[in-house]
């Protein structure tokens, strides 16, 4: 459902969604916590209803701090845990008239692209429930993509938005690092979290950016960037814009289908007046995306989640002294997945290691965004299947191990993370009944050209505002 | 490389604060292989007068703040998810004995 078909009755937008939810509950175990509404509808009844998302319910990850909401990032640790303040992108939603829907579930602190590794079990994929949603925002993807929500919150450090988007067939987007403020969002790797969000349609992944984007003094690293019209600007005329053909991607994609469904898109925009090139990157540096970003995520993350440990906040075990306290709240609270990361991130943090690992990552990340950026010097966006295989089951997925077939074609979106240039998968078709999507990364704060680019798709695939439960009356 | 022995294991898990069992050290010797191997991939790539890339940009903060109070929490939210609290102050085992 998209935004503009929500009325200005906010009792009745947040009675559909909740009725809505508790069945889907069921079907997907997509949420962390419910929310009693009572208070936010009241005060929402009172803002100006010309507001961009007055009464519009929104489903929220579960990594962004909500005032007096408990937010647990999925992980045991913090399974207490209830903010004391918003996240600046919680109050930005607040303060546009939107009504926060529920906590969703996500791979444990983000660590994951499977969202198998949730303290509430695995969410299920709202086309085929045996299979995954994705991750690690895979609660917020299956609730968009089965008509729950118009639109969910997600964060994004190596495909975690757009992954989920591909595989539960919704707009997944995530903008150029520092648009969106991450002040109040749990981290994961601070150099490669975003902060993005689900949609059904482009035109709704717009106006969302119009509403979240923004400098932030609490966070340093937030841009003074202009914030545009983009729903205003809105515009799928793209005529003689470049575009250019991921190849290292495409070629590596066994499934014909997907090959297929991608190549009649192209076509399609071709035909549009678009001028369409294949480009290819060095396929050794291509292969380095997963370790690399492994190297300095995993670092990252352990130094970040050194305050969780049961003393101030979070859940506590007992112990004899300080240091039994800690070790035992962080043995018990986080997963054995999560420890195992802390242990490599913590490994290429020693001095001894940090030039030949840590700091070796950092350098060839350099080399990685150098080469991608003089793509995009010469193209308006470069484009390539979001996804080589459909949803896989859970035996299936291979998250973030090294594959061989896929290294690839599984991981390339790991460049919208280490240059920080905006990215967005949209759905571009169905094989075995299941979505599959196409993703399009354009070049830093180029976001409207991006949008109106990805517009083009829409119109063409048609499957703008589709979700899997189907339609739903107000 | 040195190999990675459980004990080993265990004790980079401790210098950060948590315990592993023995499935996760087994486990763990096995990610460290592949850790290996994603390191030769990384020796692959020359990045020699390469500069370390540590935030996607890197334009400088040229300015410092003014010094004033913007942002503080009271005491008693800072309070509020305190799993032990007595008198305002956060209970922990003694730590002199």
């Amino acid at each position: 459902m998209k935004i503009q078909e929500f009325t200005k009755d906010v009792e009745k937008n947040v009675g559909r969604c909740a009725a809505l939810s508790e069945k889907a509950q069921k079907k997907l175990n997509a949420i962390v916590t419910f929310i009693d509404h009572s208070e936010q509808i009241e005060a929402v009844k009172k803002m100006d209803p010309s507001l961009p998302l007055y009464g519009v319910p929104i489903a929220i990850k579960d990594n962004f701090n909500t005032k007096g909401i408990r937010t647990t990032a999925s992980s045991r640790i913090l399974d207490n845990y209830v903010p004391i303040y918003d996240a600046t992108v919680i109050k930005k939603l607040k303060d546009a008239g939107a009504i926060l829907f529920a906590k969703t579930s996500m791979d444990e602190l983000g660590m994951g692209g499977t969202n198998l590794n949730a303290y509430t079990g695995k969410v299920n994929n709202p086309y085929d429930v045996s299979r995954i949603s994705g991750g690690s925002s895979g609660g917020s993807a299956a609730l968009v993509a089965e008509g729950v929500v118009p639109v969910a919150m997600g964060t994004d450090t190596g495909d975690s938005i757009r992954k989920p988007a591909a595989y539960c067939g919704v707009v997944g987007f995530k903008p150029t690092y520092g648009r969106i403020s991450r002040y109040g969002v749990i981290p994961y790797a601070s150099s490669l979290d975003h902060v993005g969000f689900f949609t059904t349609c482009i035109e709704d992944a717009a106006r969302m950016l119009e509403v979240c984007a923004g400098r932030d003094d609490h966070d340093m690293t937030s841009s003074y960037e202009k914030v545009e019209e983009y729903e205003k600007n809105l515009n799928s005329d793209i005529r003689g814009k470049k575009i250019a053909i991921l190849e290292n991607v495409m070629n590596s994609i066994e499934d014909q289908r997907i090959v297929d469904n991608f190549n009649e898109v192209i076509l399609k925009l071709e035909k549009r007046g678009a001028i369409v090139e294949r480009v290819s990157m060095d396929e050794t540096l291509l292969q380095t995306l997963l370790p690399v970003y492994l190297i300095i995520a995993n670092a990252e993350a352990c130094a970040n989640h050194s305050n969780l440990d049961g003393v101030r906040f979070g859940m506590r075990e007992d112990g004899n002294d300080l240091e039994e306290i800690m070790i035992n709240s962080r043995t018990k609270g986080f997963s054995s997945a999560v420890r195992k990361r802390f242990v490599l991130g913590s490994y290429s943090l020693f001095v001894e290691n940090q030039e030949k690992l840590f700091r070796k990552a950092q350098k060839v990340r350099r080399v990685i965004v150098d080469e991608y950026r003089k793509i995009l010097e010469k193209y308006d966006c470069v484009i390539a299947s979001a996804a080589p295989t459909i949803a896989p089951h859970p035996e299936d997925s291979v998250g973030e191990k090294m594959s061989d077939t896929y290294l690839v074609a599984e991981n390339f979106m790991i460049l919208g993370n280490m240059s920080g240039y905006p990215s967005l998968t949209l759905p571009s078709g169905f094989v075995e009944g299941l979505p599959i999507g196409i993703n399009v990364t354009a070049k830093a704060f180029d976001e409207q050209n991006l949008l109106n680019i990805c517009k083009a798709i829409e119109e063409e695939t048609g499957l703008e505002n589709h979700t899997a439960g189907g339609s739903y009356e107000l | 490389m040195e190999k990675f022995s459980k004990e080993m294991l265990r004790k980079l898990a401790n210098q950060v604060m948590f315990d592993l069992n023995d499935q996760e050290c087994e486990e763990l010797q096995e990610e460290f292989e592949t850790y290996l191997k994603q390191l030769e991939l990384l020796n692959k790539i020359d990045t020699e007068h390469v500069e370390e890339m540590v935030y996607p940009f890197e334009a400088p903060t040229s300015f410092i703040r003014n010094d004033d109070e913007v942002y503080a929490i009271s005491q008693e939210d800072a309070m509020k998810n305190v799993p032990q609290a007595s008198e305002n102050y956060v209970v922990v085992p003694k730590v002199v004995k």
